[in-house]
């Protein structure tokens, strides 16, 4: 006779299986296993837990002869895991320093530019992140969705000086390099891009801590148009690599049991309900998947043609703000597939399901 | 036809059997080659009922524990006679070359 905890010690294990399947066949299978058992076990295997969660979770997913239904609840799952990992990384952010207001950085400004005036030239940002130079608010809504999305970025406390002979900008850059290193920065080398015949950018990035300053110098000799700005940001701050890792598996895990509970609801139902739910939800991850893939190949360009100490938040790696308006498109035809998939069977719908599940 | 689900059907060939029966003769069928967990057993056994090849056929209570007899349906017959022809073919393909390649030893 098998150790009585060893039953329960299994049946905690089918906790990835739907509850109506577990109530009819957590019995036979917690049976099969202690028939299985070698005498002395006390607790499940790894392999044997992996093997029940695992399998529990295809179960979740229903229709057990379709393959195609694996691969949408991982596309699921991979989606909704992204997002849930950027908006957790989102919530990190709450956790960096605040940016130096404008009268705190001027001396930090003041030793990287000596021999400039920066009165009233050093401005600070009123929030970590700005749409327009403003903290994100419920007015900015309109211009998130339709277009504007892209002005959602990184807030920064900075300083620009204009007016510069070509001379005194090689000067200022080079006593800056130099002020770098003094100061314990970790700085990369200038970066030159000529973006078109009478325009050369250099940019330059150092990280201090979780300070990180950007120089960005635009010359354009032709026209006698020099500028030099040097701008602070926050390091990304390091909860947002736990609370991103922990947003990609809740999100992940969250999205498969949601599209499991709707493939199960939908399954065996009449073919125009199976066909509607089938497109609106198509069409809503069409919606999802291009503005990711958009971003994502957008970012890796920027990021390969820029010098970077912060990586851009995963939101922009997904195309958000950016195309939020599909992104909402594409959470409004979910909920509407989700409330079509909510429609009460038919009683002979349910007897159907039932012979199909034996 | 993967090979446990191969294995599944033929141990349901001729006889009914319950989950850990099933177990027990795949390990047979294979010389210990192929051992199925529980899990990976029901995933299959719902997929091939849904397929209309396999049922359930009774039940019974052994030692407090509930067993759950299968049995093959005469289309997961039709299914398993047409892949071990199949295989029986391939086998038999595969012989003819072996015996071309080794014709002192065939």
């Amino acid at each position: 006779m098998s150790d009585p905890r060893l039953a329960a010690r299994y049946r905690r294990f089918l906790i990835g299986y739907p509850r109506d399947y577990r109530r009819e066949m957590a019995d036979e299978i917690v049976a099969v296993f202690l028939d299985a058992a070698p005498p002395g076990r006390a607790r499940p295997t790894a392999r044997e837990a992996a093997n029940l969660l695992l399998h529990g979770l295809r179960c979740r997913l229903g229709r057990p002869a379709g393959r195609m239904v694996v691969v949408w609840a991982a596309l699921t799952a991979i989606l909704c895991g992204l997002f849930t990992a950027a908006a957790a990384t989102r919530l990190a952010w709450e956790t960096a320093r605040p940016l130096p207001t404008a009268a705190q950085a001027t001396p930090l400004f003041a030793d990287l530019l000596p021999g400039h005036d920066l009165t009233g030239k050093v401005e600070g940002s009123p929030a970590m992140f700005v749409v327009y130079g403003a903290p994100l608010g419920t007015e900015h809504i309109r211009d998130l969705l339709f277009g504007d999305g892209g002005e959602y970025g990184f807030g920064s406390t900075g300083v620009a000086l204009q007016g510069l002979s070509e001379a005194d900008t090689a000067r200022t850059l080079a006593t800056a390099q130099a002020r770098l290193d003094a100061g314990g920065w970790q700085a990369t080398s200038p970066r030159v891009t000529r973006s078109d015949a009478d325009t050369t950018e250099t940019t330059l990035a150092a990280r201090r801590g979780d300070d990180v300053l950007t120089f960005d110098l635009l010359s354009q000799p032709r026209y006698r148009n020099m500028y030099f700005s040097v701008s602070l940001n926050r390091a990304t701050p390091w909860a947002a690599y736990p609370a991103g890792v922990a947003g990609l598996l809740v999100g992940a895990l969250a999205g498969w049991l949601a599209f499991g509970w709707a493939s199960r609801r939908t399954e065996g139902r009449a073919p125009a309900l199976r066909a509607l739910t089938t497109t609106l939800y198509g069409v809503a991850t069409a919606l999802w998947t291009i503005p990711s893939g958009l971003g994502v190949v957008g970012m890796a360009e920027h990021h390969l043609t820029e010098q970077h100490f912060v990586w851009h938040p995963l939101w922009e790696w997904l195309g958000q703000p950016a195309l939020s308006l599909l992104f909402v498109a594409g959470v409004a035809l979910t909920l509407l597939a989700a409330a079509v998939a909510a429609l009460p069977r038919r009683p002979e719908a349910l007897t159907a399901d039932d012979e199909l599940a034996v | 036809m993967r090979e446990p689900t191969f294995l599944i059907l033929t141990a349901l060939a001729g006889q009914t059997r319950h989950g850990y029966g099933i177990l027990q003769e795949i390990a047979a069928l294979s010389a210990g080659r192929v051992t199925l967990l529980p899990g990976t057993l029901y995933t299959a056994l719902d997929r091939l009922a849904a397929q209309g090849l396999v049922a359930r056929d009774r039940e019974e209570v052994a030692d407090g524990r509930l067993r759950r007899y299968y049995r093959l349906t005469s289309a997961g017959l039709t299914v398993l006679d047409a892949e071990t022809a199949r295989l029986r073919e391939l086998a038999t393909v595969a012989e003819t070359k072996l015996r071309a390649l080794r014709p002192h030893t065939a």
